[in-house]
């Protein structure tokens, strides 16, 4: 199962209008990294679903969104709820540090 | 059984899909196990021109023509992580994280290196703020800004002048005395020339500054011991890789302090039916040309393995005679003896015993298996079955008396 991606406007619809909690992975095409990350993310997505949102922004098409959040670098991936940012994880992240960081913001 | 291979190969680089190829064509059932995406480190190679027959390719489309080829001879690919193996018996267990089980007659193992940490302060919590081991994935993110790379290899070097088509300047820092590059004379050339690259000698980080975003990092100068400061939005480390087989830790393997698997030339480890090939095996040159020569010969070497195994199962254990399955030590006196006393009986007595000698020190699995732990012992099969072990004296008679 294969992540939605956001354009700037889904992604203020989402997260700041629907207020939805959920993860969003910062990636690019060529970045062998991300290739890791991103499939390991789809596989979870089915675990959560209707509880918690998995998308995925491309930062070549979407610039304005990576520099909104000054990130430095892909693979990241940054967790939303109520509209507001909850923290990020950065570089090649485990299962483990997702399913930790989404319950503590379920949890919060 | 559906899971169960002749060969399967760990890794989906040079090497590995090289030993598939090998592998496929000699018609084993061979898997190749990857994850991430196939190519392994070639993946993320931008350009390579010295791999013969390609004067200038980029990693990804060579590593597309590897697997298509390995494909060409029926090689099946599964893309999942390995958490665990026992390869103590003579089937070789690998078991995934997805909690898969597979087994294989020999494994090969391929799965390649990983960047080095410095595990310097500042580095992991500002992975992604600023810290970065990838110029491909993150150079455009430091438009206009200042650059550190640390370390001057090849990937360094060329990748320190790829961040110079977004960076304002990128400040590489050297261990080495003035001028001394551990890359390439072409590289070393045209970084002097980069009108945008700097370097500082002698040098080491020793910390990354900032709080959410890095700053700067402090410089360690090695001759005069003393520190400094330098300004900059962003931190490319590249000081060498380290192999990826901590999941064979505890497998028996033989590594050394730094996570290499010493072979001998035809790639076999300490343990039988077992391989390492590529970046993870100790060797002196680390390209796509060499694994590839590696994966060819492991493979090979898997084969003959495989055949053997077959061999003996066929013509020992399913033998109409009885079989004395004979371990000696080829290194020790007594044994060889014991043999040549052994052998001569046999001979003096018609056909009712076949005579199958097993060397100790090269056939560790087989010694295992019947637990075999002093040189020399016999064991006596009668239809594949143990029947009985030897009293292994030197005196004939006595010897005589156990056997007719």
């Amino acid at each position: 199962m294969s992540l939605q991606q956001l354009n700037s406007n889904q992604f203020e619809e989402i997260i700041y209008d629907n207020a939805e909690a959920c993860l969003v992975m910062f990636s690019r095409k060529d970045c062998h990294v991300c290739k890791q990350v991103a499939p390991m993310l789809e596989e979870m997505k089915p675990q959560y679903e209707g509880k918690f949102g998995f998308y995925y922004v491309d930062v070549e098409e979407d610039k304005n969104l990576f520099q909104r959040f000054s990130l430095k670098g892909v693979p990241q991936v940054l967790f939303f709820n109520d509209g507001e940012y909850q923290g990020k994880l950065a570089g090649k992240v485990e299962e483990e540090a997702i399913e930790e960081k989404i319950a503590e913001v379920l949890g919060a | 059984m559906d899971n169960s291979y002749d060969l399967i190969i760990i890794g989906g680089g040079p090497a590995g899909l090289s030993a598939a190829i090998y592998g496929g064509r000699a018609k084993l059932k061979t898997l190749v196990m990857y994850k991430g995406t196939i190519g392994g480190l070639v993946d993320t190679t931008r350009e390579i021109v010295n791999y013969p027959g390609y004067i200038q390719v980029s990693g990804p489309d060579l590593m597309k023509d590897f697997k298509k080829h390995a494909e060409h001879f029926n090689v099946e690919f599964l893309k999942e992580e390995v958490t665990s193996v026992d390869f103590s018996g003579e089937d070789k267990i690998i078991k995934t994280k997805k909690g898969k089980e597979l087994s294989a007659k020999a494994v090969i193992v391929g799965c390649g290196s990983e960047p080095r940490m410095l595990n310097i302060p500042g580095e992991k919590s500002l992975r992604g703020s600023g810290v970065a081991y990838c110029a491909t994935c993150d150079a455009e993110f430091f438009e206009g800004e200042d650059v550190v790379v640390i370390g001057s290899g090849d990937q360094a070097i060329e990748e320190g002048m790829f961040i110079t088509k977004y960076a304002r300047k990128v400040t590489v820092i050297v261990l080495h005395d003035e001028g001394i590059l551990d890359c390439n004379k072409i590289s070393a050339e045209r970084a002097f020339n980069n009108e945008k690259m700097e370097f500082i000698w002698n040098s080491t980080i020793e910390e990354v500054l900032g709080e959410d975003n890095v700053e700067g990092v402090k410089i360690k100068n090695l001759k005069t011991g003393t520190s400094s400061e330098l300004t900059c939005q962003g931190v490319f480390f590249f000081v060498g890789m380290i192999p990826s087989t901590r999941f064979l830790k505890d497998s028996g393997l033989e590594m050394d302090n730094r996570g290499y698997i010493p072979v001998n030339e035809s790639m076999e480890t300490n343990l039988e039916g077992i391989y390492a090939i590529g970046d993870n095996r100790v060797k002196y040159l680390r390209q796509v040309a060499s694994a590839v020569g590696d994966g060819a010969t492991a493979a090979v070497a898997a084969e003959r393995y495989i055949e053997e195994l077959h061999h003996f199962n066929a013509n020992i254990l399913q033998n109409d005679k009885k079989t004395l399955l004979l371990f000696f030590n080829a290194l020790v006196n007594e044994s060889l003896e014991f043999s040549t006393l052994l052998e001569g009986l046999i001979g003096e007595n018609g056909d009712e015993y076949k005579l199958v000698k097993v060397d100790l020190a090269t056939k560790k699995s087989l010694a295992g298996k019947y637990g075999i732990e002093k040189a020399p012992t016999v064991v006596v099969l009668d239809k594949g079955v143990e029947i009985k072990r030897l009293d292994c004296c030197m005196d004939k008679e006595k010897l005589q008396s156990q056997l007719f």
